[in-house]
């Protein structure tokens, strides 16, 4: 009986080409977008979930006040860990990027390593395994070091690294361990790990901080990334609490920052001051793909049960020769199976082909393994659901036909049919409208992010880090770049980012400043060339100078005076910076230094000591030169340094901020455009059993005198009127959803009425173009033709 | 065999309630060869479906060897056609997509019949029909008598008790269409029952019996 079953299944395909090809094509496309979608999906919601016990261990964040959030915490709360009984262990990390290890002789001497200071507790929290299947001690000593796997194979090739050493800041390290490299679904990943005992003691022997000489008692330093294993009863909020209360305690009452603890499992798609938008990202990516499954499991529904007519009569002789409802049911669902089958090895295929691709778009090293389980379970998934969707109310539809009328060429339940496929094809244009809604609107706000004034100019800009001995040289190294001809000005600061400049402090007084106030501003150490070079524009007062006499002269922006609550003339402001007393000489306009996400917040510029990090306005024919002039005064200094000089130009830092944006942009655009194609698939296909349906009546309209365009006009007017009221149906649902995305940033564009016109143009002129293609070709043929045929 | 007391049917649409059949009562016995003529519309086709179970009655009754049909359900009457009763149509109804083989095969495939079995019985009964040599054709590839005959090989490859044949021989010429006559009758000869709606004069004289119709009643019979 299934052979039976199968060996129909197969001839219809073949004998009918044109329908097969628009079925297997749909499902292919529509199964390999929705499984590279949901690939990434589910590698994004894979990270940190490695660790056995992921679900009980969470990251502890503080809390400064409402709108401040930082990342670290002070060193004293792993020792308040030890009266929380609901912790079963904590552990600090202190994580450095860039860093330089050498080997002892120093003939290897490698750098941008990100290294990490951990207590030896580590590895009791997480599941990241040492190589050789030790798990303690990690760190025999202070002095000890852990490598990643990658890292020991850089120095030490294939030897054992075991008991070797290495340099790190001009201390030598021994090897004690080799971790397996940090997987690429761990939000931490290292190099290497080093004992926070031996950051401990350099911290004492630097003297501390004030009067707190370790970092077990440094309540100041919101140093450490801290995280803790919870008993699997605990309650976080409880001991977010109990952490919250013990710092307050430890400052004798007078802390208003509140310890709040985010799982671990959420560390990757939630940010710690809880921006949720790349878990909306995630979600929204999962949508398009069960979307983009509906789309190919609709047109399956809509030409099978449009082509339902031309399968009434084999349907009426089973039955006629004995077959029962049933029977005839499991027919069907084993021709859509077979149909799938071919459709997800095409699928299966085409992601083998484009991963490459996708990944190149998408920023990720996704693997597609059929070894991997679960690569199975996505493409199960995806699979079983569309077969179950596409399936069964064709089936239905089919085995429920009375042999009689449909052997007659009447059809049963043929309008309620037609109906359904018409819903159906609505639901797909209106998600359509929606997708072309959703890509001019992300398109226009990615482009609108590019050209947006910032308040300073981005662009042949660069900034590189100099030597202490540069530094200390500074004039000589000023005079030598002032005068190349490819440089056009200079300038000294901190800042390492413009485009995200994240140092800021609650370290400011100013009469009249509220009890409450709680303000945090953003500090930058600059000279007096910074504000020019970069193009910054002053609104008031004047410019540091670049001297000695800057020491208590501030530069502060206009959101700045804005939150402090001052009245202009603003300049001549008295206020007081980390206890040192001064005046406000100038007002800069507001700039973007923080991504465009946020608003622009509270800045204040002061000029205590020579920044090390010099920022170069040059030309565009001239970069090249400007580069390496700078490179020259680099070497000149550098010494023993082994770190190789490196710049960066601010428009490419900023560009990098939004690369992740525009890369999900661009993956949307191109996913929504697969989703229409495969709705147009779906539309063709129907035209044509449209089409088929009416020759007759065309042929005799022809006979009569009727037009092609005559024709053309009465084929597409049906599907047309559909496209019509999906587009007002999509219009709001597109309206409601880009609002929300745009939410997000706070400078955005606003969607105009104009967006909607056009998606509805495009829908409408999409689906005239697929439609009239079959009306046209049945518009001019023959009418004898036609007459005969039927 | 067959037993139609007061038969009624009705066909309806939105506006006109359209008499097909009108208190008809017929009676066949086991082994008879009937055939029903009238002219279009007279309702014979109306009537050959409600016997072969195809179609429901509205009134009346229908007594199949002895068992009360006329309210049986779908189920019900697809049990007792699958085993009881095949059919030949004027336009054969083969499916396109199967073989002869494969066509002839379906209905013993939908008794569960095991596949052994059915290559003999289908191998017989091509023999029968003589269309053996043209068993892995399609139908497309027939001639429209080589069609008709594995339409019959099929309606008898279950052995059914009734045959219910509507204008067999319609859309063939007189050569195939009485090879066709030839091979009905030889089942007949066998014992099984036949039921056939024809047009021609000709083919009913095949038949032991002529029931005549007009505005769904029967008009007369007469003795082929």
């Amino acid at each position: 009986m299934i052979k039976n079953y199968f060996k129909t299944a197969w001839r219809n395909l073949k004998e009918h080409k044109f329908h097969t090809f628009v079925n297997i094509s749909g499902l292919a496309f529509g199964l390999a977008t929705a499984i590279l979608l949901l690939l990434w999906v589910q590698h994004e919601r894979s990270y940190d979930r490695f660790h056995k016990d992921y679900s009980r261990i969470h990251r502890i964040i503080p809390h400064l006040d409402a709108n401040t959030v930082w990342e670290g915490v002070p060193g004293p709360l792993a020792v308040y860990a030890q009266s929380v009984p609901e912790v079963e262990a904590i552990v600090r990390v202190m994580e450095g990027s860039g860093q330089v290890l050498a080997t002892e002789d120093r003939s290897t001497v490698l750098d941008d390593f990100t290294v990490a200071y951990v207590d030896s507790t580590f590895l009791t929290l997480f599941d990241f395994g040492l190589l050789n299947g030790e798990t303690k001690p990690l760190f025999p000593n202070p002095n000890s070091i852990t490598l990643t796997e990658s890292t020991a194979k850089k120095f030490f090739g294939e030897d054992d690294p075991m008991g070797k050493v290495l340099q790190l800041r001009g201390e030598n390290f021994t090897v004690a361990g080799v971790l397996r490299d940090f997987p690429d679904n761990s939000s931490l990943a290292f190099d290497a790990v080093l004992p926070m005992a031996h950051y401990a003691q350099r911290f004492t022997a630097n003297g501390g901080n004030g009067d707190w000489k370790t970092i077990d008692t440094d309540l100041g330093n919101y140093a450490f990334k801290t995280f803790v294993k919870l008993h699997s009863d605990a309650n976080p909020e409880t001991v977010g609490r109990k952490f919250t209360q013990l710092y307050k305690d430890a400052r004798n009452g007078e802390s208003t920052t509140v310890f709040k603890l985010q799982p671990l499992a959420d560390q990757h798609l939630v940010s710690v001051d809880g921006n949720t938008s790349a878990a909306r990202m995630v979600q929204v990516f999962l949508l398009i793909a069960i979307l983009v499954l509906a789309i190919a499991a609709i047109n399956y529904v809509n030409l099978t049960t449009a082509r339902a007519l031309v399968r009434a009569r084999e349907v009426g002789i089973r039955k006629v020769v004995g077959a029962s409802k049933v029977q005839l049911f499991l027919q069907f669902i084993a021709e859509t199976a077979l149909l799938f089958c071919f459709a997800l090895l095409i699928a299966i295929g085409l992601i083998v082909l484009l991963l490459p691709l996708y990944n190149n778009i998408s920023g990720k090293q996704l693997h597609f393994s059929l070894a991997n389980p679960e690569m199975w379970k996505v493409v199960g998934y995806s699979a079983v659901g569309t077969l179950v969707a596409a399936s069964i109310y064709p089936a239905l539809l089919l085995s429920g036909f009375q042999p009689l009328q449909v052997m007659k060429g009447k059809m049963a339940s043929g309008r309620s049919a037609s109906l359904l496929r018409k819903v159906l094809v609505v639901f797909q244009f209106s998600i359509a409208m929606v997708l072309i809604v959703a890509t001019l609107v992300i398109s226009r706000q990615m482009a609108y992010m590019r050209k947006v004034d910032l308040g300073y100019d981005k662009s042949y800009v660069f900034s590189a880090s100099l030597p202490d001995a540069a530094v200390e040289h500074i004039d000589a190294v000023k005079n030598e770049l002032t005068n190349h001809p490819g440089i056009v000005s200079i300038a000294l600061s901190n800042v390492n980012d413009i485009t995200n400049m994240d140092n800021s402090t609650g370290d400011l007084d100013w009469p009249g400043k509220p009890e409450n106030s709680g303000l945090i501003i953003s500090q930058s150490l600059i000279d007096g060339n910074f504000i020019p070079t970069m193009g910054i524009e002053l609104l008031e007062g004047r410019n540091l100078t670049g001297t000695a006499a800057d020491s208590n002269l501030y530069v502060v922006n206009e959101a700045a005076v804005r939150a402090m609550g001052l009245t202009p003339p603003y300049v001549g402001t008295p206020i007081s910076f980390h206890d040192r007393p001064g005046t406000i000489v100038g007002v800069v306009k507001d700039f973007n230094f923080k991504p465009l996400k946020e608003k622009i917040s509270p800045l204040l510029f002061f000029n205590w000591w020579t920044g090390n990090r010099l920022y170069v306005r040059t030309t565009a024919a001239e970069a090249a030169n400007a580069i390496k002039a700078v490179e020259r005064q680099y070497k000149k200094y550098a010494g023993d340094i082994p770190a190789p000089f490196r710049y960066e130009f601010v428009d490419q830092q900023f560009e990098a901020k939004y690369r992740a944006d525009q890369r999900a942009g661009l993956l949307f655009n191109i996913f929504a455009g697969i989703a229409i194609f495969i709705s147009c698939l779906g539309l063709l296909g129907l035209s044509t059993y449209t089409v088929r349906q009416r020759v007759k009546e065309i042929g005799i309209r022809k006979v009569l005198g009727a037009s092609v365009s005559s024709i053309v006009g009465l084929l597409s007017s049906g599907s047309l009127w559909l496209i019509l009221i999906s587009v007002v149906l999509g219009t709001p649902i597109a309206w409601w959803t880009m609002s929300n995305w745009l939410d997000d940033f706070a400078y955005r564009i606003e969607i105009q009425w104009w967006m909607f016109v056009v998606a509805g143009l495009a829908a409408l002129l999409i689906a005239l173009l697929t439609v009239s293609f079959q009306a046209i070709k049945a518009a001019v043929a023959n009418p004898v033709e036609s007459l005969r045929d039927e | 065999m067959i037993k139609i007391t007061e038969l009624q049917k009705f066909y309806r649409t939105e506006e006109v309630e359209t008499v097909a059949l009108n208190n008809l009562s017929i009676h066949v016995k086991g082994g008879e060869f009937v055939a029903v003529m009238g002219p279009s519309g007279c309702g014979k086709s109306t009537l050959l479906n409600i016997v072969g179970l195809l179609d429901d009655l509205d009134n009346g009754s229908y007594l199949f060897n002895g068992i009360e049909v006329a309210k049986f359900n779908e189920r019900k009457r697809s049990d007792l056609r699958k085993h009881n009763i095949g059919f030949v149509f004027q336009s054969f109804n083969l499916i396109d997509e199967l073989t002869v083989f494969e066509n002839v095969e379906l209905p013993l495939i939908y008794t569960k019949v095991p596949a052994a079995e059915r290559k003999k019985r289908v191998e017989e009964v091509l023999e029968k029909v003589q269309i053996m040599h043209r068993r892995n054709h399609f139908p497309q590839q027939l001639s429209g008598g080589q069609q008709q005959r594995v339409a019959v090989a099929r309606a008898v490859v279950n052995k059914p008790k009734l045959i219910l044949a509507d204008e067999p021989t319609g859309n063939l010429d007189s050569n195939n269409g009485n090879e066709v006559m030839q091979l009905l009758t030889e089942l007949n000869e066998a014992g099984t029952t036949i039921v056939m709606v024809t047009h021609s004069e000709h083919d009913a004289r095949y038949a032991d019996r002529i029931i005549r119709m007009l505005d769904g009643q029967v008009l007369m019979e007469t003795v082929g």
